[in-house]
């Protein structure tokens, strides 16, 4: 595709110290077990107190974080909202599932049963900021972000002038236990700055809100550029293994060109075996920060673009990294979704 | 210049019928789908009608060729049949042969099967065949278990957009072949009916107890429906190097969003106007070029006034023949937009108008009335279907017929 995308602002409300002040100067938060929970903000300063009442988690934590990035971009009404979650406000969900046994189908408070919609993040945004115009929410598991991404990416190639585009997604306990059910976490009860000495089936959970002002025009304030974006689904390692190599090339790029792989790494047993094609690659792990969940590619855009803003890497984030790169130009993120759905960003500095 | 997108297939499977022809049969004999659930186990069931697809979900599973397979939910079942047809109908026998995206829509994935295990799934001390129904809980399952029955190898995704889901299925599937991603994607979506939606329109106290008036000035809710439908979209240099039979085009398309309620339309239809109003000047078209518009018509209070209002705005004294298609199918929300957008084709290729069921008197918001007749030889060129959901979001596609 050709056109050319920015990041303006962003925000992101996640397990780490994101949301306010330099999130580059936060120490690491450590959780001991295998679910992160995101340090939420004081939403107060962004909702009111009436709205806020009748809010649950996931869509205040969505709400805040696309009004902090619009007001970092400077962009008050964006041309278009796009989204993606994988399980939309779980919570709501839950809720009323539950108040339709409990209360034997009558007398349901519809509160739950509309928040539980997956565009009602998308909603409250367009409601606040008065934005009439294109809106979409995408929910597909590791592809919810990146079509959200590709579709603001194919409005900005259309003509609009800018595009508000984020992920949200949240865990609850009761959640937590049902993907246990299925392998998706450990076994060991472990804490996240250890996850990588403890390869072993699963991994850990994490959430996060997410959000980003993309335009097509770069400005002094810009993070970073977003060159590129592919997604496969369930790849053969043969394809996989052709695809990056095509990737970094229809970008005019080869592998020597790209200074860091953030990598979606997550020392689960049962899918590690795909970050094998980054072998030689300098790279980092994220996930011991932001667990994993659908989503998550929406905070390894978000840490990339942070790293080639400010030109370095928060090294008490990262405690593997031996030294800072040499130069910090171009940053590719691979990750995948339990084996599923694989995905590559590619973004330079600007 | 970007490629022109056409319609090559159609799919689908609703309470009036299994496949298309059924469909249009029973349209042309004016037969409702609506009545009581057999299959949903609810305090509702002889109360609120509801448009159900007519089998069980052990049938769906033989009709899909899946018999002796575990874990496919209603949803997928449902999805899987209305793909089948369309991808038959389109002449696609491998869907390798060309790089084909999938363009899903859902509102509550696998929640018809899963609201009745979700206690066992929940409880550790439970345990049992229900666990295969896990994965089931989001709306990727449908899409991906069909994804991988039929093996396509393009983009695949789920949009979840309430009642409009489909519609902006189609919008992206064509932006798409657009941007020159992709030159051939299957768009639509499917929906099962569920406890969780039938309560949770009924908290809304947006349900009638009768079969659903569109547009009546007695009109007291909507009835919920299922099924799925899927149409496949193809780029004008694919289509001709394959010689495929071209059903009619996607020429226009708008999203809009209200920015006006959660769940109601503002009463001047804002948001209806601006959808109907973009998709049409897309398609290069002016309102005396619309001969027909299947409209969201859900027969809530809040819709048909707005929808009515926004007809008026941009048609005037001369607004086209229109009428709401959920009186046979209920409303199927995620489907929906994929249903309609296949009766605006069948609309197109048989020159024909179907009519509002149920109509008796003219709102007193509105001057204007539905089409209660079956209209046979009716020159159809130009049709707009509407889909309008929570959230504010309004889409509105511009179908029309093919010609050159």
């Amino acid at each position: 595709m050709k056109g050319k995308c920015y990041i303006q602002g962003m925000a992101a409300i996640t397990p780490q110290h994101t949301f306010e002040g330099d999130p580059m100067a936060q120490p690491m938060v450590v959780t001991h077990g295998n679910m992160l929970s995101c340090a939420e903000p004081d939403y107060r300063s962004f909702i009111a107190p009436n709205s806020l009442r009748r809010m649950t988690r996931v869509l205040k934590m969505g709400l805040t974080a696309s009004l902090k990035c619009l007001q970092d971009s400077g962009i008050a009404v964006p041309g278009a909202i796009v989204t993606g979650t994988g399980k939309g406000s779980l919570q709501d969900t839950e809720r009323f599932i539950k108040e339709i046994r409990d209360y034997q189908e009558k007398a349901l408070n519809p509160t739950p049963f509309i928040q539980s919609t997956y565009n009602a993040v998308n909603g409250l945004i367009a409601l606040q900021q008065k934005c009439t115009q294109y809106n979409n929410t995408f929910v597909h598991r590791g592809f919810s972000f990146e079509h959200a991404l590709l579709d603001s990416m194919l409005l900005l190639h259309e003509g609009t002038a800018d595009v508000l585009a984020g992920a949200f997604d949240e865990i609850t306990t009761e959640h937590f236990f049902i993907k246990g059910r299925i392998g998706h976490w450990k076994k060991e009860t472990i804490s996240n700055d250890k996850l990588y000495d403890h390869p072993s089936p699963g991994t850990i959970s994490g959430e996060g809100a997410v959000f980003f002002a993309l335009t097509p025009v770069v400005t002094t304030q810009s993070y970073a550029q977003i060159g590129g974006l592919q997604m496969l689904y369930k790849p053969s390692p043969e394809k996989l293994n052709i695809a990056l190599p095509k990737f970094l090339q229809q970008h005019g790029l080869q592998a020597a060109d790209i200074d860091l792989v953030l990598t979606g790494e997550n020392a689960d047993t049962n899918h590690a075996h795909y970050y094998e094609i980054l072998n030689g690659y300098p790279q980092l792990p994220f996930k011991h920060l932001s667990g994993d969940y659908e989503t998550v590619g929406a905070f390894a855009m978000w840490l990339a673009a942070q790293i080639l803003k400010h030109q370095q890497i928060p090294s008490q984030w990262f405690p593997m990294l031996q030294q800072q790169p040499a130069k910090l130009r171009n940053i590719l993120i691979y990750n995948h979704f339990f084996g599923e759905q694989h995905t590559f960003m590619l973004l330079h500095a600007v | 210049m970007a490629e022109r997108v056409f319609i090559t297939g159609l799919g689908m499977i609703t309470a009036i019928g299994d496949d298309v022809a059924d469909n249009l049969r029973s349209l042309r004999a004016q037969e409702s789908g609506l009545g009581f659930t057999r299959q949903l186990d609810t305090i509702y069931k002889e109360v609120l009608p509801v448009a159900e697809v007519k089998h069980t979900t052990a049938e769906l599973l033989a009709m899909a060729g899946m018999t002796g397979r575990e874990g496919f939910t209603r949803t997928t079942l449902l999805g899987l049949i209305a793909m089948q047809e369309a991808l038959k109908h389109a002449g696609v026998s491998d869907v390798q042969d060309e790089v084909t995206g999938f363009i899903n829509a859902s509102t509550v994935g696998g929640m018809c099967d899963t609201e009745n295990v979700y206690f066992d799934i929940a409880d550790p001390e439970k345990t049992g065949d229900f666990l295969n129904y896990i994965d089931t809980l989001d709306c990727a399952d449908c899409t991906q278990r069909i994804a991988d029955t039929i093996g396509f190898d393009g983009p695949i995704t789920t949009i979840s957009t309430a009642c409009s889901s489909s519609a902006n299925a189609l919008m992206y599937g064509a932006r798409l072949i657009k941007a020159g991603l992709v030159r051939r994607v299957v768009c639509g979506g499917t929906e099962a009916l569920t406890r969780f939606t039938l309560n949770g329109f009924n908290s809304l106290k947006n349900i009638d107890k009768r079969p659903c008036r569109p547009f009546d000035q007695d009109r007291n809710g909507l009835n919920l429906g299922e099924g799925a439908a899927y149409l496949v979209l193809e780029s004008e240099s694919l289509v001709k190097e394959r010689n495929a039979t071209i059903l009619a085009t996607l020429d226009g398309y708008a999203n809009t969003n209200e920015a006006f309620h959660p769940t109601a339309p503002s009463p001047e239809g804002d948001g209806a106007y601006a959808a109907m109003k973009t998709a049409m000047e897309m398609g290069g078209c002016i309102p005396a070029d619309i001969q027909y518009v299947n409209v969201h018509g859900t027969a809530t209070l809040s819709n048909d006034v707005a929808e009515g209002m926004a007809l008026q705005r941009l048609f005037g004294e001369n607004v086209p023949k229109f009428s709401s298609t959920k009186p046979f199918t209920g409303h199927t929300l995620a489907a929906a937009g994929g249903i309609e957008a296949i009766y605006s084709v069948l609309a197109i290729s048989h020159q024909i108008i179907f009519p509002n069921l149920h109509f008796k008197d003219k709102m007193e918001e509105l001057y204007i009335t539905p089409e209660t007749q079956l209209v046979e030889q009716y020159p159809v060129r130009h049709v707009l279907s509407n889909s309008f959901g929570f959230g504010g979001n309004n889409a509105s596609l511009l179908i029309s017929k093919y010609e050159g």
